[in-house]
C-alpha cells in the first residue's frame, strides 16, 4: 500500500516559490489501477516522482509498505526503485546504446541478477509485449510504440508490485495508446498497483478510480 | 563485473571519434615519456659503455680540471715516470707529449697538435679500439713516419692527405704511414684531429723532453682509484706541490657522467610530464563532456534502481579503459619513437645508440596513464553519480 501524507513540494525559482504539491494526501491500496488526471503545472507528474522516489518532499512523506521514504537514504531508494517500483516515461527513456533485449535487462543488471539469467527472462518479456522479433533492435530502429512496449518490459524486469507511468501514451497514436493501455490493465489483472498520470480522459476510462489534480491538490 | 566492462566498452564505442581523441592525448603523454626515458637511458648506455671498456684505465695530466676548462700547471719529468712505473698494481704505463705544431701539406699550413708516445702502448690504446683505415700503425723505428687522424686527412687540408704523402713541419720531412678510421665520439677528440708520432720523433719534433700526458692501466679495476691517489702522491712529491698532477679513473669519468644524465632524464621527465598534464585536462574535459553528454541517461539509469555507486563505477571504469588503452598505444609508439630517435641520433653522431627500453619504464608509464584516468574521470564521474535522477531525466 502507498499512501501521502501532507505531501508538499516547493521549487524556487529565482525570488519566487512554486508550490508544485500542497498537502497532498492520498491513499492507493495494492493491487489498485488509478488514473491521476489534470492540467499540465497541476503538480501530477511531481507526484508521481514523489510515489516513485526519484524526487524527495520538501515536507511531508511517501510511505510505501508503511515505510517512510523521507527516512531512507540514497541507496535505500534506489533498491526501491528497483524491487518495488517500475517507471514508464512519457519519452520512453531508453538507453540508446543498447538494444532492446539490454535495455530490458538493465535494472536485472543493477539488481545484481546473472547475465544469463537476466537476458532470458528480458527477453520472455519482450514476447509478452509483442516484441519477440524486435529483441536486438537498438531504440532508433524503433518506432514510438514499439519503444513504449520496450519501456513497459523494462518497468516489469525486477517484478515490481507497483507500475507508475508518466504520460505513457503521450508520445504515441491513439490505437497504440490503447494497446499500451490494455498491456497495463492486463498487469492490474495479475495484481500490480497501476498509477497513471494522463491529461487524456479516454485513458483515465481504463482506470478503476480517477483522481484529479489542480495547482499542486488533489481534487474530489 | 564483466557486464560493467560490457556497459563501459558500449558507451566508450558509441562515442568513437572522441574516444579516440582521449585515446591518443593520454598515449601521446605515455609516449613521450617512455620515449624520453628510453633514449635518456639509451645515451647513457652508449657512452657509459664505451667507457666501461676503458674502466682500467688512468689518465694523469699536470694540472687542473675543473668543469669544462684545464688549467695545465707545467708538465711530468722522466723522474715521475719512473716513479708511476715503481707503483704496485699497473700494467701498463705511456708517457705522452703533446703540443701543436705547425704542419705543411702541399704548400698549405694549418696548427696541429701531435702525440707522440711509446708506440706499442699508443697502439694498445687507439689503434684497437678506433682501427685503421689505411696504412699501418707506427713503429718503434719510424722516425720519419706519422700516422694521422681522420679529421687531419679529411678536414684540415684543401687537398685529402693519403699514405705515404708528405708532411712538412719545422722544416722536417715526414711521411704519412697509416690514417685512422674515423673514431667514435668518446675517442674522436683524441684521435679524430691528431697527428701521432713516436716517442723521440716527436720530442724531436716539437724539440722538449716534456712529459704532458700519462696513461696507465691497472690489473685489478677495484684498486683504480687508490693506485689513481698514490700515483698524485708521487707526483706532487716530486714537484713539491699539492695538487699538481691530477690522475682520473675512467670509474669516477663514469660517476660524473652518470650525475649530469641524470640531470638530463630529470629535464626530460620534466617535458613529458607537461605533455601528461595536458592529456589529463583533454580526458578530463572529455569525461565531462560525456557526463554532461549523458545527464540524461545517468537520470534513466537511477530512475530505474542504479545507485550512486553503480553511475560511479561506470564512469570511472569508462576512464580507466581508455586510459588504459592510451597506456598500451603511448609505450608501444613510445618505443618506437625512441628506437628511432636512438638511431638518428646515432647515426648522426656516429655512434652506436639503441634506446633502452627498461621494463620499470613501461610499467610506470602504463601505472601514469591509469592513475591520470582514474584521477581525471573521477570528477566527473562523481558529478554524475550525485545527480538527482529527476533533474537528470528531466535533462535533454
Amino acid at each position: 500500500m502507498i499512501h501521502t501524507e501532507n505531501l508538499t513540494k516547493v521549487y524556487r525559482m529565482g525570488d519566487a516559490e512554486v508550490h508544485a504539491l500542497r498537502d497532498v494526501n492520498l491513499e492507493i491500496k495494492d493491487g489498485e489501477f488509478i488514473a491521476i488526471k489534470g492540467p499540465s503545472g497541476s503538480g501530477k507528474s511531481t507526484l508521481l516522482n514523489m510515489i516513485g522516489c526519484l524526487d524527495t518532499p520538501t515536507s511531508g512523506s511517501v510511505f510505501i509498505d508503511n515505510t517512510d521514504t523521507a527516512t531512507l537514504n540514497e541507496n535505500e531508494l534506489a533498491e526501491i526503485r528497483r524491487e518495488k517500483i517500475g517507471f514508464i516515461f512519457q519519452q520512453f527513456n531508453l538507453v540508446h546504446t543498447l538494444n532492446a533485449v539490454e535495455n530490458v535487462a538493465l535494472p536485472m543488471f543493477f539488481a545484481g541478477v546473472r547475465r544469463d539469467t537476466r537476458l532470458k527472462r528480458a527477453e520472455e518479456l519482450l514476447v509478452n509485449v509483442g516484441l519477440g522479433d524486435r529483441v536486438h533492435h537498438k531504440p532508433s530502429e524503433l518506432s514510438g510504440g514499439q519503444q513504449q512496449r520496450v519501456a513497459i518490459a523494462r518497468a516489469l524486469s525486477n517484478d515490481p508490485e507497483v507500475v507508475i507511468g508518466d504520460e505513457p501514451t503521450g508520445n504515441v497514436d491513439t490505437e497504440t495508446g490503447n494497446a499500451i493501455m490494455d498491456i497495463l490493465e492486463g498487469l492490474n489483472k495479475e495484481g500490480r498497483t497501476i498509477i497513471v498520470v494522463t491529461h487524456d480522459p479516454e485513458i483515465a476510462a481504463h482506470a478503476g478510480r480517477t483522481k484529479r489534480m489542480r495547482d499542486g491538490m488533489v481534487l474530489d | 563485473m564483466r557486464d560493467k566492462f560490457l556497459v563501459a566498452y558500449r558507451s566508450i564505442r558509441e562515442r568513437r571519434a572522441r574516444s579516440i581523441l582521449t585515446v591518443l592525448g593520454i598515449a601521446v603523454g605515455i609516449a613521450a615519456i617512455v620515449a624520453l626515458m628510453s633514449v635518456g637511458y639509451g645515451m647513457e648506455e652508449a657512452i657509459t659503455g664505451e667507457l666501461t671498456g676503458m674502466a682500467d684505465m688512468i689518465s694523469v695530466v699536470p694540472g687542473r680540471i675543473t668543469g669544462a676548462t684545464y688549467v695545465e700547471l707545467g708538465s711530468f719529468t722522466d723522474r715521475d715516470v719512473k716513479d708511476v712505473q715503481r707503483i704496485a698494481g699497473i700494467k701498463d704505463i705511456t708517457a705522452m707529449t703533446y703540443d701543436a705544431a705547425e704542419v705543411e701539406y702541399r704548400n698549405e699550413r694549418s696548427p696541429i697538435f701531435i702525440l707522440g708516445g711509446d708506440t706499442k702502448e699508443l697502439g694498445s690504446f687507439y689503434v684497437d679500439p678506433v682501427g685503421i683505415k689505411e696504412g699501418r700503425w707506427l713503429r718503434e723505428n719510424d722516425f720519419k713516419g706519422c700516422v694521422i687522424g681522420d679529421r687531419v686527412a679529411n678536414d684540415f687540408f684543401d687537398e685529402v692527405i693519403h699514405v705515404n704523402d708528405k708532411l712538412i713541419i719545422n722544416g722536417e720531412k715526414f711521411i704519412v704511414v697509416g690514417v685512422f678510421e674515423k673514431a667514435s665520439t668518446m675517442y674522436a677528440a683524441d684521435v679524430d684531429p691528431h697527428l701521432f708520432f713516436t716517442l723521440r720523433a716527436s720530442q724531436e719534433v716539437l724539440q722538449t723532453d716534456e712529459v704532458k700526458y700519462i696513461m696507465v692501466r691497472v690489473y685489478d679495476i677495484d684498486e683504480a682509484e687508490g693506485i689513481a691517489e698514490e700515483i698524485e702522491e708521487a707526483i706532487n712529491d716530486n714537484h713539491g706541490l699539492d695538487d699538481f698532477a691530477m690522475a682520473m679513473t675512467m670509474g669516477s669519468m663514469i660517476e660524473q657522467i652518470g650525475d649530469v644524465f641524470n640531470i638530463i632524464r630529470g629535464v626530460l621527465v620534466g617535458i613529458a610530464a607537461i605533455a601528461l598534464v595536458v592529456a589529463s585536462i583533454g580526458i578530463m574535459n572529455t569525461m565531462l563532456m560525456s557526463v554532461m553528454e549523458r545527464t540524461h541517461e545517468i537520470g534513466v539509469m537511477k530512475a530505474i534502481g542504479a545507485k550512486s555507486s553503480d553511475v560511479l563505477s561506470l564512469f570511472l571504469l569508462e576512464s580507466s579503459m581508455v586510459s588504459l588503452v592510451g597506456g598500451v598505444v603511448g609505450c608501444v609508439v613510445g618505443v618506437i619513437v625512441a628506437k628511432v630517435i636512438s638511431f638518428g641520433a646515432g647515426a648522426a653522431l656516429g655512434i652506436e645508440m639503441t634506446a633502452v627500453v627498461k621494463p620499470e619504464v613501461l610499467l610506470g608509464g602504463m601505472a601514469v596513464a591509469m592513475v591520470v584516468g582514474v584521477l581525471s574521470g573521477f570528477y566527473p564521474a562523481r558529478k554524475a553519480s550525485r545527480m538527482s535522477p529527476v533533474e537528470a531525466v528531466r535533462y535533454e
